[in-house]
This record gives structure tokens, C-alpha cells and sequence, in this order.
């Protein structure tokens, strides 16, 4: 929180020219885009069309991975991502991810929330308040109030994918990057994650890559279409949906392929 | 081939059965062997007494002693070089070819004969060092020894764990120290203590490496500091059984010494499956 004034009309996320590669294999071809603030914006396409990758990218995830090389520039609150003072740790501090597979740690409930604040350094006497706060926010205190020492992984799948929603809230982040949330989860849990997702949005600014079109199209106000390592199309969902500009958007949300 | 798979399935499941039954036998036959001709030796009197007459009566407290300092002094050097080398080769060591040069060399090391270990060690700590004939060129040496076991168990039991798991936490904007000390490590000890506990097995066993580098024939004291010669089980049991004053006479204690062993390995195991339960259930439910 450098900042003291905020630009609103500024992105909070503006990709530009983003290249990047696996080895010899180019995964993200040129692509740019500006995410605004409080915004939900969904990312579509293929599997292999690069859609988890390029939202990798934006916590720098992909740091992780083995010749992976990148191009372009990714600014943040306009601040360039990958430039050589950041400090990865920091960005993740801000950007926080929720992975595709539910994957709370082997601890207990409280422990796993609290898990990110203590490590970084948060009073003992504030933990309890946020903790609260968090499984709050993730709509989930009401089921785990009364049994916060017990294992995360007794609980069921829908559970865990909202305890790692409140683990991610609880560091605080301005931007919560979603990778396919719902896909393990059945119907039900699915729609509760999709309503916390549209409150969410109130305080963060999320990112979410899904398979789902009907999930894209009912939470978030912008979609990106993505195919073979390029952004084929972006803009208001409404737009995506009801008037696709190319051909292969609308060959793909209507299910002719994919 | 002209047999049925019915038949064929009968063969097989008797000759596993039978392979089983084998090892089994022979495991089981081993300990009865020695516990009931050591189970007479066994008193308080010879647990807590110094050998007498020559060696032919009183007890072994000596060697129980010199066997339980081998142990923690070896663990002391061994398991947390063991475990520090682990996490740099499986956590920060990308692949490349130094990487695989240092694993190759661990392989060997682990396939090394302990005799090399002992002469090594007399080379190295005895001589260069100047520890001399001690508790401490002896724990060294063994922890040598055990050092590729540790490593190898380390390795692997770092390796089973999900790597969602350092993902998320790298995720909550946790160095990577950070994630390794409080997400994968704690969830790699139970593997780490089984392997660690094989080793102190090797440790309590072995007799070579520590012929050259401290271990005595007999000492009428115990050790009095970790630069002292000492006695140990495994190599009583050797000089009982080979170079005694009277072989024949000294066979009950022979087997006493064995059943001690044997008894301080197997409630080491013990203490091991304990921990192992006991982070288990922490980690589950």
C-alpha cells in the first residue's frame, strides 16, 4: 500500500505484449489486456490454450517452472511486475491465487488460515480477528466456528476450496487470481464458490480462468477468449456472449469445439 | 502352457506363499534361537555391571553405554546433515549435471563396504584430526556411514510431498524457506524418522568402522568423555565369540549381549513407529 492515492481510471492490471515461452515451445503469443478495479474477469478457452499460463503469470508462478522464459510487460497498479527490484514474495502478498484442486495444508482449520498473517509477522492478539474475518468473508465461518481445531482435511471438497478462498483473504490481497476454482467441486459447491466470488468483488479485483461458459457468463464482467497462446478476443461479457466479434469465439461458446 | 490359469494361479500364489514362508522361518527362528539361549544371561546384575574374570562373568554396562553414545553421537552429526543436504537437492538443486554427479556419489557412498568407512576413518579422524582411538572418531565415521540412508530417506520422503503444497504457500506470498520449514518439512518427518531409524540400526550393528577408530577389547572404566576409547556391543559380541579367554564358558553371555542388541534396536523401531503415529494423526484427521 505505497500509494497513497489511487488512479481509478487507471488498470489495476495492464499486460502488455506478453510472450512467453516453455523451452522451444511458445505458450502466450503477444497478448495484452487491462483488468480494472473491483472487476471480475473470466478467461475461456481450450485446454493448452494458454489461459492457466497467462494467469501464472500474473503472481509469477511460473517462476517456478523450468525454461520458462517471458516478453512483454505485466504493470501492476502500475508498477512493472517484472522488473529487476520486485520482490516475488511481495507481489504475492498482493496478488493471491486459489488453485483448480481444493489443497488446504495438513493442519487444522484455524492453523491454515492463519497460516499466511503469522508467518508474516502478525500480532498473536489481532490472529483470532482475522481468522474470523476471513472465514467470514469466505462463507464459511458458520460451518467451522464451533470446530476451528480440527483437520481441514476433514472437511468436504466444497469446504476446502472456501477455507483456501479465506487462507488467500487472510494475507490481504487486493487481487485474488482464480485457476478453474470449481472444477473438482459438484454443482452445489460450485454455486456457492461462484456467489462468494461475486462478493468478493466488492473489496478484491479477480482474475478467474474456467472451463465452464455458463460459470464465465453468469459472474464475471469482462471474458477473454483465449486459443492456441493467443487473446482472440476480449471485452464485456455481455459482448462475448451475445456478439462475438470472431468467428472462433462464437464457434467456441456455442460448442463447436473445445 | 498347457496348464489352465487356474492352475497357473495356483503355482504362483503356493511359491509366494512358500517365499514368504521362508523368510519368515528363518527371521523367526533367528530370535527364538537367541533369546532362548541369551534369555538366562539377562539380570539387572548384567545389565549395570562391568565385565569381570577376565571377561567370563559379571555384565556388559560398558558396551551398553559405548553401543547409546555411538547412536546419539552419530544422529547428532548424520541426521541433520543428512536432512539439510536432502532439502538442497530436492528443493533448491535444479536438475543438472553437478546434481546428478552429487547423487551418483551418494549412491556409491550408500554401496561403499564398511570396512572402508573404518579405515577412512582411522585416516581421517584418528590420524589427521587427532581425535585419536574415541567415541568421537568412531561417531563420525558411522556417520559417514549412515549419511547417504538419511539423505536417500530424505529425498524420498520430500518428494511425496504435494507439491500443491508449496504452490499455495508460495502463493500466500511465503518465501520459499519459509514454506519448506513450516509446510514441507513437517509433513516429510514421518518418512525422514523411519529412514533415520534404519540408520540407528546400521549404527548399533556395525562392527568394521568402528574396529579402527575407538572401540576397545576391554576397558576396566567407562568412558569418561567423548574422546575416550569405549566398548560396544557389536564388537563384545566379536571378541566374546572370537578372542575371548574362554569361548566355551562365555557362551551364555554371548548370546545376552546379542539379545541386548537386538532389544535396543528393536525398541528404537519402536520409539520410530511411535513418532511416525504420532505426526500421522496430526496430519490427518
Amino acid at each position: 500500500m505505497t500509494e497513497a492515492v489511487q488512479n481509478v481510471s487507471q488498470p489495476q492490471i495492464e499486460v502488455q505484449n506478453l510472450n512467453l515461452w516453455y523451452g522451444e515451445k511458445q505458450a502466450l503469443k503477444n497478448v495484452s489486456m487491462q483488468i480494472s478495479r473491483n472487476s471480475v474477469t473470466a478467461l475461456i478457452g481450450p485446454s493448452g490454450c494458454g489461459k492457466s499460463t497467462f494467469i501464472r503469470c500474473l503472481n509469477r508462478m511460473n517462476d517456478l517452472i523450468k525454461n520458462c522464459r517471458i516478453e512483454g510487460k505485466i504493470l501492476i497498479e502500475g508498477k512493472d511486475i517484472y522488473g529487476p527490484d520486485v520482490d516475488v514474495v511481495e507481489l504475492r502478498k498482493k496478488v493471491g491465487m486459489v488453485f483448480q484442486k481444493p489443497n488446504p495444508f495438513p493442519m487444522s482449520i484455524y492453523d491454515n488460515v492463519a497460516y499466511g498473517p503469522r508467518i508474516h509477522g502478525v500480532n498473536k492478539k489481532d490472529l483470532n480477528g482475522i481468522v474470523e474475518q476471513a472465514l467470514r468473508s469466505a462463507a464459511i465461518w458458520e460451518e467451522t466456528s464451533d470446530r476451528l481445531k480440527s483437520s481441514a482435511l476433514s472437511l468436504s471438497g466444497g469446504q476446502q476450496q472456501r477455507l483456501c478462498i479465506a487462507r488467500t483473504l487472510a494475507v490481504k490481497p487486493r487481487i485474488i487470481l482464480f485457476d478453474e476454482p470449481t472444477s473438482a467441486l459438484d454443482p452445489i459447491s460450485t454455486a456457492r464458490i461462484e456467489d462468494l466470488i461475486m462478493n468478493l468483488k466488492k473489496d478484491y479485483t479477480i482474475v478467474i480462468v474456467t472451463h465452464n461458459m455458463q460459470q464465465a457468463a453468469r459472474i464475471s464482467d469482462y471474458t477473454g477468449f483465449f486459443l492456441s497462446g493467443e487473446l482472440i478476443e476480449f471485452d464485456q461479457t455481455r459482448q462475448i456472449f451475445h456478439n462475438p466479434q470472431e468467428k472462433s469465439t462464437e464457434d467456441y461458446i456455442t460448442g463447436r469445439f473445445g | 502352457m498347457g496348464l489352465n490359469s487356474n492352475a497357473n494361479e495356483k503355482i504362483a500364489f503356493s511359491l509366494l506363499t512358500l517365499a514368504t514362508l521362508i523368510v519368515t522361518g528363518f527371521v523367526l527362528v533367528i530370535l527364538a534361537y537367541i533369546l532362548l539361549n541369551g534369555y538366562g544371561a539377562i539380570s539387572i546384575e548384567f545389565l549395570t555391571q562391568m565385565p569381570n574374570r577376565m571377561m567370563t562373568a559379571g555384565g556388559i554396562f560398558p558396551a551398553i553405554v559405548g553401543t547409546i553414545a555411538l547412536i546419539i553421537g552419530s544422529m547428532l552429526v548424520a541426521l541433520p546433515l543428512g536432512v539439510m543436504a536432502a532439502i538442497y537437492l530436492n528443493e533448491y538443486a535444479g536438475e543438472s549435471r553437478t546434481t546428478w554427479l552429487i547423487e551418483m556419489a551418494i549412491n556409491n557412498l550408500a554401496g561403499t563396504p564398511s570396512v572402508v568407512f573404518g579405515l577412512f576413518g582411522l585416516a581421517l579422524f584418528v590420524k589427521y584430526f587427532d581425535f585419536g582411538p574415541s567415541i568421537l572418531s568412531a561417531s563420525l565415521t558411522l556417520a559417514l556411514l549412515i549419511l547417504p540412508i538419511i539423505i536417500r530417506a530424505s529425498e524420498e520422503a520430500l518428494l511425496t510431498v504435494p507439491n500443491e503444497y508449496r504452490e499455495s504457500s508460495l502463493a500466500l506470498g511465503v518465501s520459499k524457506w519459509q514454506t519448506i520449514r513450516y509446510v514441507v518439512l513437517p509433513a516429510a518427518i514421518p518418512g525422514i524418522v523411519t529412514g533415520s531409524v534404519l540408520s540407528i540400526g546400521r549404527v548399533a550393528g556395525e562392527t568394521a568402522p568402528i574396529l579402527f577408530t575407538g572401540a576397545a577389547y576391554f576397558l576396566p572404566r567407562l568412558p569418561d568423555s567423548i574422546y575416550s576409547q569405549f566398548m560396544a556391543l557389536p564388537y563384545h559380541l566379536f571378541v566374546l565369540a572370537t578372542a575371548g579367554t574362554n569361548i566355551s564358558e562365555t557362551r551364555s553371555i554371548q548370546y545376552g549381549t546379542a539379545l541386548v542388541l537386538l532389544i535396543i534396536v528393536l525398541g528404537v523401531n519402536l520409539v520410530a513407529v511411535v513418532i511416525r503415529r504420532h505426526y500421522r494423526n496430526k496430519l490427518k484427521i
